[in-house]
């Protein structure tokens, strides 16, 4: 948790200074009159590493994923709950009285 | 619903108490999520835990749930002072509460003073025509004193109105199964598969009804349900496995003197007893003679 954080907000700010840089970079462009070819190289390192990073802690830190196939073992279902609205006391269990009938003692 | 996962957290749990790991507390509040039925276990921990004026007090407001529990256990294994005195507790604490009063209709239930139990439910009805639990007791009075028409028209007329309630319609199917309706159960498990369809229990137990039923097309039903069991739950369910077997080796005998033209899939059958095969050779070695002698008289090992 603390370590993917730690790298998203690293992430963030590359990204800011990706653009902080572009910016400055078209004033550069502006001032010597010369054509946009493309961004420089440093910018689209920068916007790379920041995607990764960024990418890395957006799917580490909200948690794991949980499983949506049906026959996986956190989803298959092995037992019906006991209907327990319609449970009756009339079973055999009263021929073997338990000996723990203590009172509770209040 | 009760997941692989929670199964297994379950038994551990359970293991871990019983050996007096401690831990008796997330079993019982475990025990009242999954809705499971340890009645026994829970009477055992539960008073140990309410003996305890320490342990009780820590739980804050969750000790009222605990008291009920305890209560509906204790009537479960016919230890009645402890529920009573559980029930007395509740009913200093909550006066008028509705809940309270269905728990003490219940210890006359489990006294087995049925008509102090059914005027005790109408007088609470009285108050609140609607209140689905107090509906439910009387379907299960019927049923305890095996009173079973009576049960089924109960429940029939409790789903006229709630007709979403999928637990009233399991216990309608399980009603009708005990008595060999079995037509009348088909229909109550076609209600649940259409209210859940992604349950696996539901499409098993209406194959089980289908194929009870016999016939060429209810087996031929009973299969494709079989099959969908098994696509449900990856095929990691024995009785569906064993129920492709059984049900092919029926279909097969049926139509025997019949033309062939309409006689699918051959792989089905054999591939479930592979798996079968597969299975037993994992988990349990020595019975797989039997298992295979079984196939071999049904005529589905390939």
């Amino acid at each position: 948790m603390g370590l993917g954080f730690v790298v998203g907000v690293f992430g963030v700010l590359i990204l800011a200074h990706a653009a902080y840089s572009t910016i400055q970079y078209r004033g550069l462009l502006k001032i010597t009159e010369e054509e946009f070819s493309g961004p420089p190289m440093n910018v689209v390192a920068e916007l790379l590493l920041g995607l990764v990073f960024c990418m890395w802690a957006g799917l580490t830190v909200p948690g794991k994923f949980l499983s949506i196939l049906p026959d996986s073992e956190e989803n298959r279902i092995v037992s019906l709950p006991a209907n327990l609205d319609f449970m009756s006391f009339n079973h055999r269990g009263k021929v073997f009285p338990k000996e723990l009938d203590v009172k509770l003692k209040l | 619903m009760v997941s692989k996962t929670e199964e297994t957290q379950l038994s551990n749990l359970e293991n871990q108490v019983d050996n007096g790991g401690g831990g008796a507390w997330e079993f019982l509040c475990l025990v009242r999520k999954l809705k499971v039925r340890r009645s026994e276990m829970v009477l055992k921990h539960g008073l140990s835990i309410l003996r305890d004026p320490k342990k009780r007090s820590s739980l804050g407001p969750e000790e009222w749930t605990l008291y009920e529990q305890v209560a509906i256990a204790a009537m479960d294994c016919q230890c009645l002072n402890v529920a009573k005195d559980c029930i007395k507790v509740l009913h200093k604490k909550f006066p008028e509460s509705k809940r309270v009063g269905r728990l003490e209709a219940l210890l006359l239930e489990a006294n087995g003073s049925w008509e102090e139990a059914e005027k005790a439910y109408s007088s609470l009805l009285e108050d609140n025509p609607l209140d689905q639990a107090i509906h439910k007791r009387r379907v299960a009075m019927a049923k305890a004193q095996g009173n079973m028409s009576g049960a089924i028209e109960f429940l029939n007329k409790y789903l006229e109105i709630f007709m979403a309630d999928h637990d009233a319609w399991r216990e309608l199917a399980e009603i009708y199964v005990s008595l060999q309706m079995y037509k009348q159960a088909a229909f109550c498990y076609e209600e649940l598969i259409l209210s859940q369809p992604m349950v696996p229990q539901y499409h098993l137990a209406y194959a089980d009804v289908l194929y009870t039923l016999g016939g060429l097309e209810n087996l031929q039903t009973a299969k494709k349900y079989y099959a969908s069991t098994i696509d449900l739950t990856g095929g990691k369910n024995t009785r569906a496995l064993f129920g492709i077997c059984l049900c092919s080796s029926a279909i097969g005998q049926l139509s025997k003197g019949r033309n062939k033209d309409d006689k699918e899939s051959p792989e089905l059958q054999s591939l479930a007893a592979t798996a079968l095969e597969r299975e037993y050779k994992q988990i349990a070695p020595d019975k797989l003679s039997l298992l295979t002698t079984a196939l071999k008289s049904l005529k589905v090992s390939a």
